[in-house]
């Protein structure tokens, strides 16, 4: 397959070709008035299925709206996202609008990629986000993205596991993750090799690390970007994901590392093989319907032992311009359609995660299924502290460095103290790497 | 008539007509020359400017020498990714035409049905690189797949083959040896190129059937099996399809399916680091150019050809 060490090569040319290319055109200006030309927009995006509908549904309704603008949508799963995302960028051919997300926003920004929102105030409105919300989205100041959506970490339980053992359900509100660790181990006692207690965490995102850290009042990147994780914190999570799967709370370290790579329908949660599991509350509804069980919401264990409460309102995605676009403002008027308006608001409804527009999420409140209620109710009263900085610029590998630790701990190829140390310098070479 | 009296005819004839010639014939090469230029040239001179570059796919490159070489040194991470490449390649090469040789041997006994087998066996070989047997495999060699079923059938326990890193890269192995069929294919037609007497001629002489494997089949059989070992390595070192399926783009679990080319693609599009890619690019070229080299030089001392 020679094909793939070549294509690197052919976009490097490329990239040279349309070097030259660059802010000729036509274009508008960020702060100007709309165009009354015939404008085509750009606008890509990752997910599934129900993702599309939705989407293109809501952009005919913009293009009704503005006759003179055609937006012409692109949508990928999210690995192939990624990787053609950084293609379209160095061939100078990124799409005008991009879904977003916390772990690249800074890689992009940073190497200005990005516009600043804020020079096309003119034309988007944020006036009914939160303060705190908007911050998610701003680096040293400039606005790189407008969250869509927030999203919580959660352990998401399976009653109908629980109520087939006789297990009661916890008491969420002062449970540690010792509790956690023995309940899970009732359940995978009653399960008899079928069904476990708990679904691993630490392999598909470093969130499940971030909140562990945060209970104890650290963090893994402080403001300027430099890993501040202490050690035995790390150590510990991975002692703990190792204690679990030892002692057979969570299923053996092969069909763990599997059923988590197979994605959101395969997972122990979505199979009903295990009880207990960390996902993002706004997951319910999706995994509600994989599962065919009916499933609950609890607070994360640990929350109240420890210096602060770890759970933050994490923005599930957000809406970027490219800095190259020739049609900024009315980029910006189309964000603005996608994150203001009513009509458009009730066919997206939660498929983003809860909407981080204010007004928009009392106005669909109506709407919502008792899934969708259960994870809006989540965000509303369960307490949170500030949110940990955006990923830095470089660190967008964060997740899979993490997983590929928490594989050389199950497996036995490393020990949690050494997987710890290796992970904290590997992640700091990162960010050291793309200054 | 012969060839060399055609290209004598071909000499006498007009050079007012060849030149006439010549020209019809490059404009209709220039679309392929172009392609040629653009789509490989180009960016393979490029690739070689970018290797000494930081690049990161959005600012320009930056002139940094001989760093990106200098890291391939102490990366450790590519160090694993050349032993599993080394492992791949080094197994499942000699097994895979082993695998192709034995069967072209069995084909060409005559039987009936021929044409069949012949396809039914090349088949595999249309299919191997492609994204959907990669994404069959994992079904297969699942906790659940149709492995552990017949396992389990004989009572032995089943593994999760290839989310534990012991044995995923032994599932890729096994992948590529199934797709032996191209060999296969190239090794029935030099079979059929012995003349049959030689076998006759040894019959009679008492030769036992290994004797005559050893000693007629074989050395005849060499330039084809050069051939096929020359191909097939530089195949197996570009494979990347396979482990970017199965291990959903990571290479693991814990790097054990890292291949080299895998590797690369993540430095330059998950790292954005297209200079460092652009050298390992150069390097792999290096790679297989000295292991071709060894092919060759070592070919001197077992191949043999008859003429």
């Amino acid at each position: 397959m020679s094909r793939g060490v070549r294509r690197g090569a052919v976009w490097a040319v490329l990239l040279s070709l349309t070097a030259s290319l660059v802010a000729c055109g036509s274009g508008s200006d960020a702060g100007g008035d709309l165009t009354t030309e015939k404008v085509t927009l750009r606008f890509t995006w990752w997910g599934a299925d129900d993702r599309h509908k939705r989407t293109q549904q809501v952009i005919e309704m913009f293009q009704r709206k503005h006759p003179n603008i055609t937006v012409k949508g692109e949508f990928k799963e999210w690995n192939g996202y990624w990787d053609s995302l950084a293609t379209t960028m160095a061939a100078n051919d990124a799409p005008d609008v991009m879904q977003m997300d916390e772990l690249y926003i800074a890689s992009y920004a940073e190497r200005g990629a990005l516009l600043d929102l804020n020079e096309a105030k003119k034309h988007l409105d944020t006036a009914n986000f939160d303060q705190k919300a908007l911050a998610t989205g701003a680096i040293a100041g400039k606005q790189y993205g407008l969250p869509v959506g927030l999203g919580m970490y959660s352990i998401m339980v399976n009653l109908d596991l629980l109520a087939k053992y006789n297990i009661p359900v916890p008491d969420d509100t002062k449970w540690s993750w010792d509790d956690l660790k023995a309940i899970g181990d009732q359940v995978s006692k009653a399960g008899g090799g079928q069904v476990f207690g708990v679904q691993s965490p630490g392999i598909n995102d470093a969130a499940g690390l971030s909140i562990r850290a945060r209970q104890q009042g650290k963090a893994i990147f402080d403001a300027d970007a430099k890993v501040v994780l202490p050690q035995e914190i790390a150590r510990d999570y991975w002692q703990y994901i190792l204690d679990l799967s030892k002692s057979g709370v969570a299923a053996s370290p092969s069909v763990t590392i599997e059923k988590a790579s197979a994605g959101l329908n395969q997972s122990a949660t979505a199979t009903g093989t295990a009880a207990f599991g960390l996902w993002w509350n706004t997951q319910l509804t999706a995994l509600t319907a994989a599962s065919g069980a009916k499933l609950k919401l609890l607070r994360l264990p640990g929350e109240t032992q420890g210096a602060s409460p770890g759970a933050y309102y994490k923005p599930s995605m957000f809406w970027s311009v490219s800095a190259r676009s020739k049609y900024p403002a009315e980029a910006a008027a189309f964000v603005s359609f996608l994150a203001n308006d009513e009509e458009a608001a009730k066919v997206l409804l939660t498929e983003r995660g809860v909407p981080a527009n204010q007004k928009i999420r009392e106005a669909i409140a109506g709407q919502l299924k008792d899934t969708d209620k259960a994870a809006k109710e989540y965000l509303d009263t369960v307490p949170v502290s500030d949110p940990p900085r955006i990923t830095p610029n470089g660190a967008s590998t964060l997740d899979t460095i993490l997983k590929r630790h928490t594989e050389d701990v199950l497996f036995g190829r490393t020990t949690p103290d050494a997987a710890a140390a290796s992970f904290i310098k590997e992640v700091q070479s990162e960010v050291d790497a793309a200054k | 008539m012969s060839a060399l009296d055609e290209l004598r005819q071909l000499r006498k004839g007009g050079a007012q007509v060849r030149k006439g010639d010549n020209r019809a014939a490059f404009w209709f090469l220039a679309p392929w020359f172009a392609g040629l230029l653009l789509i490989t040239v180009g960016p393979v001179l490029a690739s070689f400017a970018l290797g000494f570059t930081k690049y990161n796919l959005i600012q320009p490159p930056k002139l940094i020498g001989f760093d990106n070489f200098a890291r391939i040194l102490s990366d450790s991470r590519l160090h694993n990714a050349l032993r599993v490449t080394f492992t791949y390649v080094l197994v499942s090469v000699p097994l895979q035409l082993a695998c192709a040789l034995g069967v072209a041997i069995l084909l060409n006994r005559g039987l009936r049905g021929l044409a069949f087998y012949r396809s039914a066996f090349y088949l595999p070989s249309l299919l191997g690189s492609s994204v959907a047997i990669a994404v069959l495999w994992t079904q297969v060699f699942g906790t659940d797949g149709l492995v552990n079923r017949v396992l389990g059938f004989f009572g032995v326990e089943g593994r999760g083959w290839i989310s534990d890193p012991d044995t995923a890269l032994s599932t890729l192995i096994v992948l590529n040896v199934w797709t032996f069929g191209s060999p296969m294919i190239i090794f029935l037609a030099g079979l059929r190129q012995i003349p049959e007497v030689y076998y006759e001629a040894a019959a009679i002489d008492g030769a036992s059937r290994w004797a005559r494997f050893r000693r007629i089949t074989l050395p005849l059989l060499s330039p084809i099996l050069f051939f096929n070992l020359v191909l097939q390595i530089i195949h197996a070192f570009q494979s990347f399809t396979q482990a970017f399926v199965v291990s959903g783009g990571t290479g693991g679990p814990s790097d054990s399916t890292m291949f080299y080319t895998l590797y690369l693609y993540q430095q330059g599009f998950s790292r954005f680091d297209m200079g460092y890619a652009s050298a390992l690019a150069w390097f792999l070229l290096l790679i297989i150019a000295a292991f071709t080299a060894i092919n060759f030089w070592a070919a001197r001392f077992w191949v043999f050809y008859d003429d």
